[in-house]
């Protein structure tokens, strides 16, 4: 499994995503709002699940930006500060 | 959080800034007694020719006293009114004169030490109830960096208490209509064992979240964003409401605590419980103190 397929797979089983399987997320699709279609809720089980997933803190509202804005700016985000 | 919806309300004053700075001045001059003697004839002015700004204060009360008609409507309008012009003299009071110029009881503080001692961080619920800010002063014992979930329309006049000195606030404000809703900041500061203090009667941000749940014999709605952290972070709910006892003096009540289990159901729904034990709680508040709740807009009639 690829680190981005494990990625996919965390969102889809910690966030509890019905009728979504990590094949169906586009890697460059919005996380939030159009797209993947999550919310402001969801953004606080996103915070906790990356951090405790994969060990990296989302410290701030401009990290946070950049990191929700697709799994592949997920991805980056996570391997540039705990690469595995 | 990220708003979907237009706002069913707005944080800005109905005066104008003149009108602010009068009562500043007032209080400056003459302390207490004097701009309390202010509000009387202010009040009255609104209540006889601003005849919407009356009808705002009957979404409450015509379900608080639903027996209520006629001169005793207008009587509780002007009750209400008069409380709620109080309370933002006394919020100005402790901006100016500071803080130690209203007594604030609070017997609850080390059942809030306990509950911060379990190092989940804690969230204090509040409503728009008694004079939340100056009665903010009494958790300054705390000692613990406070978070505060505060929405500021363009254009608002009215200062907070924080404001006239000019100095730093005594809490770091998380602005609801940022980035998700100050998600991250509120995740985090919770991570680091502070306290998030939210308003549990209003919705601000993310309209979607909520829930509409029965107050005063009517579904109402109400926010339900807290409880998804608590359930997320580990942290309790504080239900803090805070309440006037005499012209100088706010009490603090811890009114509960709502503890929120991880829950794996994604749907609002599975949050009705524990916003259900908040909205009991205010039940019971406005029960017991009809004149100190200060909450103006429709939440019986919210968009769906």
């Amino acid at each position: 499994m690829t680190f981005k397929e494990k990625v996919k797979q965390t969102l889809v089983e910690e966030l509890n995503l019905e009728d979504v399987s990590p094949e169906d997320i586009d890697d460059d699709a919005p996380l939030f709002g159009e797209g993947l279609g999550l919310d402001s809720l969801d953004a606080v089980e996103l915070v906790v699940i990356i951090q405790k997933h994969f060990g990296v803190v989302i410290a701030d509202m401009e990290q946070g930006r950049a990191a929700f804005q697709s799994v592949n700016a997920l991805c980056d985000f996570i391997q540039e500060r705990n690469p595995q | 959080m990220t708003r979907s919806t237009p706002p069913s309300w707005s944080s800005r004053s109905i005066a104008a800034g003149w009108q602010h700075q009068f009562f500043y001045l007032a209080v400056r001059l003459g302390g207490r007694r004097l701009a309390y003697a202010w509000t009387y004839p202010v009040v009255a002015y609104y209540l006889l020719f601003r005849p919407r700004l009356r009808a705002r204060t009957r979404h409450y009360l015509r379900r608080r006293f639903p027996n209520h008609v006629g001169f005793r409507a207008f009587r509780d309008s002007f009750r209400l009114s008069l409380s709620f012009a109080q309370a933002l003299v006394d919020r100005a009071r402790a901006g100016i004169l500071g803080p130690e110029c209203l007594a604030v009881r609070f017997d609850g503080i080390q059942a809030l030490r306990e509950l911060l001692d379990q190092g989940r961080g804690l969230i204090l619920m509040g409503a728009h109830v008694g004079c939340w800010q100056a009665a903010m002063s009494g958790l300054n014992r705390l000692q613990v960096p406070t978070h505060l979930l505060m929405q500021r329309d363009q254009g608002d006049v009215d200062r907070h208490y924080h404001e006239h000195l000019g100095g730093e606030p005594p809490y770091r404000i998380i602005d609801p209509n940022g980035f998700l809703g100050g998600a991250v900041e509120i995740v985090q500061a919770l991570g680091r064992g502070e306290i998030v203090s939210v308003m549990g009667d209003r919705i601000f941000g993310h309209d979607e979240n909520h829930l509409e749940l029965p107050f005063l014999g009517e579904p109402a709605a109400f926010p339900v964003g807290a409880y998804k952290i608590a359930a997320t972070t580990g942290a309790p709910v504080a239900v803090l409401f805070s309440r006037k006892t005499a012209p100088d003096a706010y009490a603090l009540d811890l009114a509960r605590v709502i503890r929120v289990p991880r829950i794996r159901d994604r749907r609002l729904e599975a949050l009705r419980p524990f916003a259900l034990e908040f909205v009991e709680s205010l039940e019971t508040y406005v029960q017991a103190h009809p004149y100190q709740f200060y909450n103006f807009h429709d939440m019986w009639n919210t968009p769906k």
